[in-house]
This record gives C-alpha cells, sequence and structure tokens, in this order.
C-alpha cells in the first residue's frame, strides 16, 4: 500500500526502539484517544479512507503516501520533501495540525496534553502497513496484550456492521426475491390493477433497515434514551473536534449551540437553540448523518444522549440528569418553532406589481458605483482563509 | 514552429497584466497583415502537415488542450471540507443552453457516492397498497421521457446578498446547468405501489452517507417529477447521482436528491434538517419562510463578464446571457448598457422550454466608454426579475436563498469587467 516500504521499515524500528526506551506509553490509553479521531480516520483491517486518509502503519509511513487519497497541496510538498510520519513528527502534527503544516486540510484542533499524543502514537503504532496488529512487541507497558486484542475486535465488529449497513440491498438481495427477474407473485401483483408490473415487494426487514426518519409528531423515533450526561461523553469523544466543545465550531464547521435572539441581528447566528423548528430534525439528522465521516455508526440511545445533549448546550433544559426517551421526546418544543411562515414571495411588492417594466429614462442621473465585488481573484490559489462578508453557501 | 501572434491570456489577472500589450498587438498584427501576412496564414502549419493521433487514441473524447481553463471551479474559504461543497459551472464560457456533463456544478453533502448500479434499489413504501422494490432494470422499462430542464441550488447568489462580493459570473450565477434527462414519471412508480389517499407528501432519500432528505407535495410529484438514469444522451455523472436521480422542475436544486434510494409516502412533511435549518429563508423580521420551493425568475450576462473581458477594443460585440424562471418559460429578457436607465429587448435564440435555461444575445457598437451591463428577465407568467435592492427591501440581506436580482458588470474603457453595485 505504501510507496516507501523500505522507509517504513526503518522508521518503524527507529520508533519501536524510542518506544521501549520511554517506555511511558500505554497502547490501550491510546484507544481511547483515538475516539477523537475516529470521526476522519480508520485503522485496523479493511480500514478505508474516510474524511482522512487511513492510519494503517503511519507510524513510519512516508506522510501523504496513501495512493487514491486526495491530500491538501500542502501535505503533498511536504511528501515531497520527504517528510516520514515518527514520533517526533507525529507529535508535532498532532499538538498543532496546522501549526506544523500550515494548509493541511485535517480540521483538527489538536491535542493538548503530551501524554495523550505519546499513547495514540503508541496505539497507532500496534497497526502493521495491512491493518493486522503486532501487539505483543509494540505495547511497551507488556500487560496490556488482551485489552488491546479486544479493543481491536471491537474495532473490528463496529467496522463491519458499518459496512453491512451501507450495503443493506445486497444483504436483502441474498435473502429476498431477486428483483431484476420478476417473480410469479409480482407478475401476478401486476393482474392485481398496477399499471406495469415492475418490481418486487419490499420485505418488512428491508422497509425497517432503510426507513429511519423521524417526524415532529415522533413517528418514526426508536425506542431508547440517553441522559445529558452521557451525551456529553459520546459528544466530547466524536462530536467536538468539529463543532467545539460547546457547540460553538472549530473554523468553519457548524455552530451547534448559542445565538438565541441574534436573528434579527446583523448577523444572526442559526443553531438548534436560535433557529431549528423542531427537536425530531435533531435526532433525524445526528442519526442518518452524523459523525461526519463515520454516518449510521451511532446506537438509537447515544442518539438521545447526544440530542439531550445538545439540549443541555443550547439551554433548553438545564439539568445534567436530564435524560430524554421515546417517552417524553414529543413533549420538548424549540423555541424558534412559531417564526416559520409558509412562501408568501408572491406578495412582495416588485411580484404583486404586474405593470409593464419601465424601459426608458427608468432612472435620474448617470450609474456611481457603490460597491465593488470584495473579492477580487477568488481563483483557489490566492484565496486561502479569506473572510467572506457576504451569505455563506448554506 | 510558429507562433500565433496573440496568444490568449488563460486567466483574467494574465489579462490584467497583459491587457495593453495585447491591445498593441491586435494593432500590429493589423499593420502586419497589409505588408507579408500573418504567418499562421503564409506559412505551413504543423497540423496543415502531419497526421494526428487516430481512432481510438480518445476513446471518451475530452475537450481541446487549449480549453483546459474551462472547468468547474470552488472557493475554497466558504466551506470547511471539500466533501461538504459546491464548486460552480463556467458560465462564461460556455454558449447555448446546455451545460456538457462534466460541466454542472457539483454540491455533495458527504462526497460522491459511488454506487454499483447492480447493487442499486430504490424502495417506495409508506402510505401505499404495497410497498416495492425496484432494480435499475426496473425503472428503465417504464416508459421513458425526455426533457430538458434546468437545475439550480437555492444558494446561487447566495453571498452577493451583501453586495458585491465575487468577481465572476461563475461564482455569483454559476450553481445552475441545464441538461437533457432521460428517465421515467415519478408518478407511474408511485401508482405501480398504489398511492392512499391520504398520501399527501413524498419524502425523497438519497444513498449516500449524507443521506439527503426532502418532503415533496404529492401534487408536484405526480405532476412533472422524474426519476432519471441518463443525462444528456449518457449515464448520469457519479457528481450528478449515478445511476438515478430525482427531477423536481422548476424547484430548488436540493431538492433533486441524488443516488436516489427511498420514497416513502405520508400525510405530513418531515421537517427535515434540509428544510428548517437550512433551505428557509429568514427575513428582516426574524420570520422564516420554509418550503420556498420554486425558483424565481432570474437572468445574468455571461459574457462579457469579469472572467470574460472585453478583448477586442471598441467596435462590434456580442453580449449574451442566460435566463430562467422555475414559472415556466421566459418570454422576453430586456439588455441595459447604462445600469438600468434605458433597455433594450434582446434576442432569444434556440429552443424556448418551460423551465429551462434560455440563451440571449444582444450585438452592439461599442464605442469604448464605461458600460453599466444589466439583464432583467419576464417570464411567461409575467413576473419580472426584481432588482438586488427590491429583494432586500422585502427580505433584509440574511435570506441567502432565493436572490434572483439584477446583476449589474461594470466594464471599463479597457473591456475589464468588474461586479459591482450602483445608484
Ligand atoms: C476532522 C477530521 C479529522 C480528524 C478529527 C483527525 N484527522 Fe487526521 N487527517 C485528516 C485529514 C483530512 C488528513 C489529510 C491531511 C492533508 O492532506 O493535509 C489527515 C491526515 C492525518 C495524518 C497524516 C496521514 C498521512 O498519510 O500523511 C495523520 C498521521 C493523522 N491525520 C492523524 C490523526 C490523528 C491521530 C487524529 C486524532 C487524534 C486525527 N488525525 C484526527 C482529518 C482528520
Ligand atoms: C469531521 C467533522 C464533524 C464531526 C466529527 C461531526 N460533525 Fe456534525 N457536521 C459536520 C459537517 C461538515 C456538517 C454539515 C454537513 C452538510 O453540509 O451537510 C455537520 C452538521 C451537523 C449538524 C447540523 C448543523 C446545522 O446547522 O444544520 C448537527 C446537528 C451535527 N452536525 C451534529 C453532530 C454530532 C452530534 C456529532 C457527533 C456525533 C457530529 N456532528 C460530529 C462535521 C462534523
Amino acid at each position: 500500500m505504501s510507496k516507501y516500504p523500505e522507509v517504513l521499515v526503518a522508521a518503524a524500528l527507529g520508533l519501536l526502539a524510542a518506544t521501549s526506551s520511554a517506555g511511558a506509553q500505554d497502547a490501550a490509553a491510546g484507544e481511547k484517544v483515538f475516539a477523537r479521531c475516529k470521526a476522519c480516520h480508520a485503522v485496523g483491517e479493511g480500514a478505508a479512507n474516510r474524511v482522512g486518509p487511513h492510519l494503517n502503519g503511519v507510524v513510519g509511513r512516508a506522510a501523504g503516501a496513501i495512493e487514491g487519497y486526495k491530500y491538501s497541496p500542502a501535505m503533498t510538498e511536504k511528501a515531497g520533501e520527504g517528510l516520514v510520519w515518527d514520533e517526533p513528527s507525529l507529535t508535532r502534527y498532532l499538538e498543532n495540525p496546522r501549526g506544523f503544516l500550515k494548509g493541511t486540510k485535517m480540521a483538527f484542533a489538536g491535542l493538548k496534553k503530551p501524554q495523550e499524543i505519546a499513547d495514540i502514537i503508541a496505539y497507532l503504532a500496534t497497526f502493521a502497513e495491512d491493518g493486522s496488529q503486532k501487539a505483543a512487541q509494540a505495547d511497551p507497558a507488556g500487560d496490556d496484550g488482551g485489552r488491546d486484542a479486544a479493543g481491536a475486535a471491537e474495532t473490528d465488529t463496529a467496522e463491519a456492521a458499518g459496512e453491512a449497513e451501507e450495503e443493506p440491498s445486497q444483504a436483502g438481495a441474498d435473502a429476498a426475491p431477486r428483483a431484476d427477474e420478476p417473480t410469479a407473485s409480482s407478475v401476478a401483483s401486476g393482474s392485481d390493477g398496477l399499471k406495469f408490473g415492475l418490481g418486487r415487494e419490499a420485505t418488512d426487514d428491508e422497509v425497517a433497515a432503510w426507513d429511519i426518519d423521524i417526524r415532529p409528531d415522533g413517528k418514526g423515533l426508536p425506542e431508547g434514551r440517553g441522559t445529558v450526561g452521557e451525551g456529553m461523553i459520546v459528544y466530547d469523544q466524536q462530536c467536538a473536534s468539529c463543532h467545539g466543545d460547546f457547540g460553538e465550531a472549530i473554523g468553519r464547521w457548524p455552530v451547534l449551540a448559542g445565538g438565541q435572539g441574534t436573528l434579527r441581528d446583523e448577523r444572526p447566528e442559526k443553531t438548534i437553540g436560535s433557529y431549528w423548528p423542531y427537536l425530531s430534525t435533531v435526532y433525524d439528522y445526528v442519526r442518518r448523518a452524523m459523525p461526519f465521516g463515520d454516518a449510521r455508526s451511532l446506537s438509537d440511545d447515544e442518539v438521545y444522549a447526544l440530542t439531550a445533549y445538545l439540549l443541555y448546550l443550547n439551554d433548553i433544559v438545564g439539568d445534567e440528569e436530564f435524560e430524554l426517551s421515546r417517552e417524553n421526546f414529543t413533549s420538548i418544543d424549540l423555541p424558534n418553532e412559531q417564526n416559520f411562515i409558509d412562501d408568501d414571495r408572491a406578495s412582495e411588492a416588485h411580484y404583486a406589481d404586474r405593470s409593464e417594466p419601465c424601459m426608458s429614462d427608468c432612472k435620474e442621473g448617470a450609474p456611481e458605483i457603490t460597491m465593488h465585488a470584495a473579492v477580487l481573484d477568488v481563483t483557489p490559489e490566492d484565496s486561502d482563509e479569506k473572510e467572506s462578508r457576504g451569505g455563506g453557501i448554506d | 514552429m510558429t507562433k500565433v501572434p496573440m496568444a490568449r491570456p488563460s486567466s483574467r489577472r494574465a489579462f490584467l497584466k497583459g491587457g495593453l500589450a495585447g491591445a498593441a498587438a491586435v494593432a500590429a498584427s493589423a499593420g502586419a497583415a497589409r505588408a507579408g501576412g500573418e504567418t499562421v496564414i503564409t506559412e505551413v502549419q504543423d497540423w496543415a502537415r502531419y497526421p494526428g493521433d487516430g481512432v481510438d487514441a480518445r476513446p471518451y473524447g475530452r475537450p481541446s488542450p487549449f480549453e483546459a481553463h474551462v472547468v468547474r471551479k470552488n472557493v475554497p474559504w466558504l466551506t470547511s471540507d471539500t466533501i461538504s461543497s459546491v464548486n460552480f459551472t463556467p458560465l462564461h464560457e460556455l454558449d447555448g443552453i446546455i451545460t456538457p456533463n462534466g460541466l454542472c456544478f457539483e454540491r455533495h453533502h458527504a462526497g460522491i457516492a459511488e454506487l454499483d448500479p447492480a447493487a442499486y434499489r430504490l424502495m417506495v413504501h409508506g402510505l401505499v397498497e404495497k410497498p416495492l422494490v425496484f432494480t435499475l432494470a426496473d425503472l428503465k422499462r417504464f416508459p421513458r421521457e425526455n426533457r430538458i430542464y434546468f437545475l439550480e441550488c437555492a444558494a446561487n447568489s447566495g453571498m452577493e446578498w451583501r453586495g458585491a462580493q465575487l468577481n465572476g459570473c461563475q461564482f455569483t450565477h454559476g450553481m445552475v446547468h441545464c441538461v437533457m434527462y432521460t428517465g421515467v414519471r415519478l408518478r407511474h412508480i408511485l401508482e405501480e405501489a398504489g398511492v392512499r389517499p391520504d398520501g399527501k407528501w413524498l419524502l425523497a432519500e438519497g444513498a449516500d452517507a449524507s443521506a439527503m432528505t426532502r418532503s415533496i407535495p404529492m401534487e408536484k410529484a405526480l405532476d412533472d417529477c422524474m426519476v432519471a438514469f441518463a443525462m444528456n444522451g449518457e449515464a448520469l455523472r457519479p457528481e450528478q447521482g449515478y445511476p438515478a436521480r430525482l427531477v423536481v422542475p422548476g424547484w430548488e436544486g436540493n431538492m433533486w436528491v441524488k443516488w436516489l434510494r427511498r420514497l416513502e409516502v405520508g400525510d405530513q412533511p418531515w421537517h427535515h434538517r434540509e428544510e428548517t435549518s437550512k433551505y428557509t429563508d429568514l427575513l428582516a423580521s426574524g420570520k422564516a419562510r420554509r418550503f420556498t420551493w420554486v425558483m424565481d425568475v432570474k437572468s445574468v450576462i455571461t459574457s462579457p463578464s469579469p472572467q470574460a473581458p472585453i478583448r477586442h477594443g471598441k467596435g462590434r460585440m456580442v453580449l449574451t446571457g442566460l435566463a430562467w424562471s422555475g414559472n415556466g418559460r421566459i418570454e422576453r429578457v430586456d439588455v441595459s448598457l447604462d445600469g438600468g436607465r434605458n433597455w433594450k429587448t434582446a434576442r432569444i435564440d434556440g429552443p424556448s422550454l418551460p423551465m429551462a435555461l434560455h440563451r440571449f444575445y444582444y450585438e452592439f457598437d461599442w464605442d469604448g466608454s464605461d458600460l453599466y451591463l444589466q439583464s432583467r428577465a419576464i417570464d411567461e407568467k409575467g413576473l419580472v426579475q426584481p432588482t438586488k435592492d427590491q429583494l432586500r427591501a422585502a427580505r433584509g440581506p440574511n435570506s441567502i436563498y432565493h436572490n434572483n436580482g439584477i446583476q449589474t458588470w461594470h466594464v471599463d474603457k479597457e473591456g475589464v469587467v468588474e461586479n459591482v453595485e450602483i445608484s
């Protein structure tokens, strides 16, 4: 997989020497830290690229070396200069990604605790290039082999489950009648008044696998529950790296909390608490699409807990013990629900007035420029981190 | 090797630097022509002497290398990651009404899903007589239709609400494209499952990692929506939802769910993220409009425009642009050279189809003075494209979506064009 196998072997040896001499890195603890990378990176058997490249064998790997992954120009440039991921370079990158590598597209604020960095590197060093674990040698603590293996197994099953979920149609096709050859029953149903006799009946399991939507009246909510406190733990591990510890957002990732009372301001801040009309949308969206890069990986209880925590971050519930469940879900209203109105564009003066538009001498005086384009050159190469003063794309 | 006397500057910056020199070159070559003649004519060119590539050298043909600058582009600082981002159609380089497949703007929420057509399934369920699953092959056995429609993102021109922002119609107006779709009526698919009388809404969902969903009123679903599997005669591009997407003519692009996998019939709308947090239009009053589906009457001059300055000096010139409306056909397009003081009706050329792009031209002699170019479209319902000031007066500056205001391009005496707002 790596384009530079020899670099890899040499550097890996270097690292092993380093770890055994330091002796304080804990791969098992590093596995917990990895929860903060998981939204974007996979590691282990069958790990694929996500938002970021897979990290199998990354310790000792040349930077920017995963074929088929599209690195930032900054990373590609560094790779060209021969950067290899060893303990010192990883430490500096993980401490402050953008400080170490200006222009990297890893949107991660960095790990602040040196111990966490040492641990995550020890953990990543346990994975060979093919994703298999070389736990025995690489675990300096020595007595954690068992825990490590268990951890790896867990990662694998999660991965497998994720994959199964992504392709329910194939799984369904095995169990259910083949859709591309109309069966006797679908032909028969054609004569039941269906016009073309195409398709086959969906099984209950198939509908259940795909039907994940939730409505404001609670239709679609699964069985389950979760508290604010439980939500905070999941949030800190899986959401805070993009959305910020308090939902305030890192960089340009979406803001999730705050902004109450700003909708009439010059710069309104639209969040769950200040703008969204229905709580059901939070549950529905987090379950279907988050964490970004690892959709559909959360359990129903985790989504209840996260939804409860997002209510807490938005000051809609104040109690850390608060538990959200299917039973009490629809009793919670979001503050801005009443402020949505139907489309009334047709009543605006310029549309309501159907007179013929003016063709000559429509305005007094010569035109004067009141504003120039704010961004003179929008070509990709010179627009790093410019502030937009207009609206966003959505 | 011979040299083409006036190489075409490849970027606006190059043009700005080389502008005057370029004008001088025009004069010089005109003079030279009387004396000896242009070498491109007087000398035998390589392409006229040596044969080129044979057939099969380019099994899937590509544009000339001289057109390599005609590509989609994004504005990186708009979004945090290209996986959930947008790039823009290079409108300033295109003509006619059909957008080439590889140039149709992209908007993804979780990147481009790469679907194996053999693993493609479309499920219809909810308030239906019988929930059904279709393969792609099944879909292609319904009666097929070919329709040309524009698709515009509701956020097109969204960056321009507070005033002139991005310098190029690719960026101000490039979240629109227009292709011919081949597909089947959504109505046929729904009727195959049998919509129950209380089925008033439809939820469409995509198969990508954002599992995009939108609620669509049943009336529209049964009227003119399609499930399309081809664009401009070939299979959909992965960026456009291969192997099948929803077509919702005249309505905002976000509803045209790509990689369409599921249609659920219900009795109420779902109020999902893309119709609450996003795609709702905040007004100055603090109220927000929702379900603003129709794309309003709109037009833009694509050339001249900031990325397509006037390079030929004064004299005869062709102004061209695009107009469209979610309400139907475009009835008329007017053009102003003096910032809206006086208007002339432009010439629409090519097919005039409902909810499709229309191409207009206005030919005139440029005297080399400053121009304040504007275009104003009027659709078959009689709706007139408003000014940006009218829109801001009605809605305030924070609506983001549905900015169909009249665009002004300022052309200076050198032919350089800039996005401006004027009095
Ligand atoms: C928000 C998404 C995100 C998070 C969270 C994240 N990364 Fe990354 N990571 C990326 C992206 C994107 C790249 C590619 C960077 C580039 O091309 O500039 C990357 C690159 C890397 C690389 C370089 C890989 C190579 O082959 O060159 C390493 C090592 C890495 N990340 C480690 C980590 C670790 C360890 C964590 C957790 C502590 C983490 N990342 C968290 C997105 C993320
Ligand atoms: C790798 C970065 C990343 C991580 C980690 C992440 N998100 Fe997101 N989140 C995003 C992006 C990007 C979007 C917008 C996606 C789009 O454009 O469709 C988003 C959108 C959202 C929204 C909707 C915001 C709005 O205003 O419409 C919510 C709610 C949300 N995320 C919750 C979560 C939760 C809960 C988690 C943890 C389980 C999480 N996210 C983890 C990047 C991330």
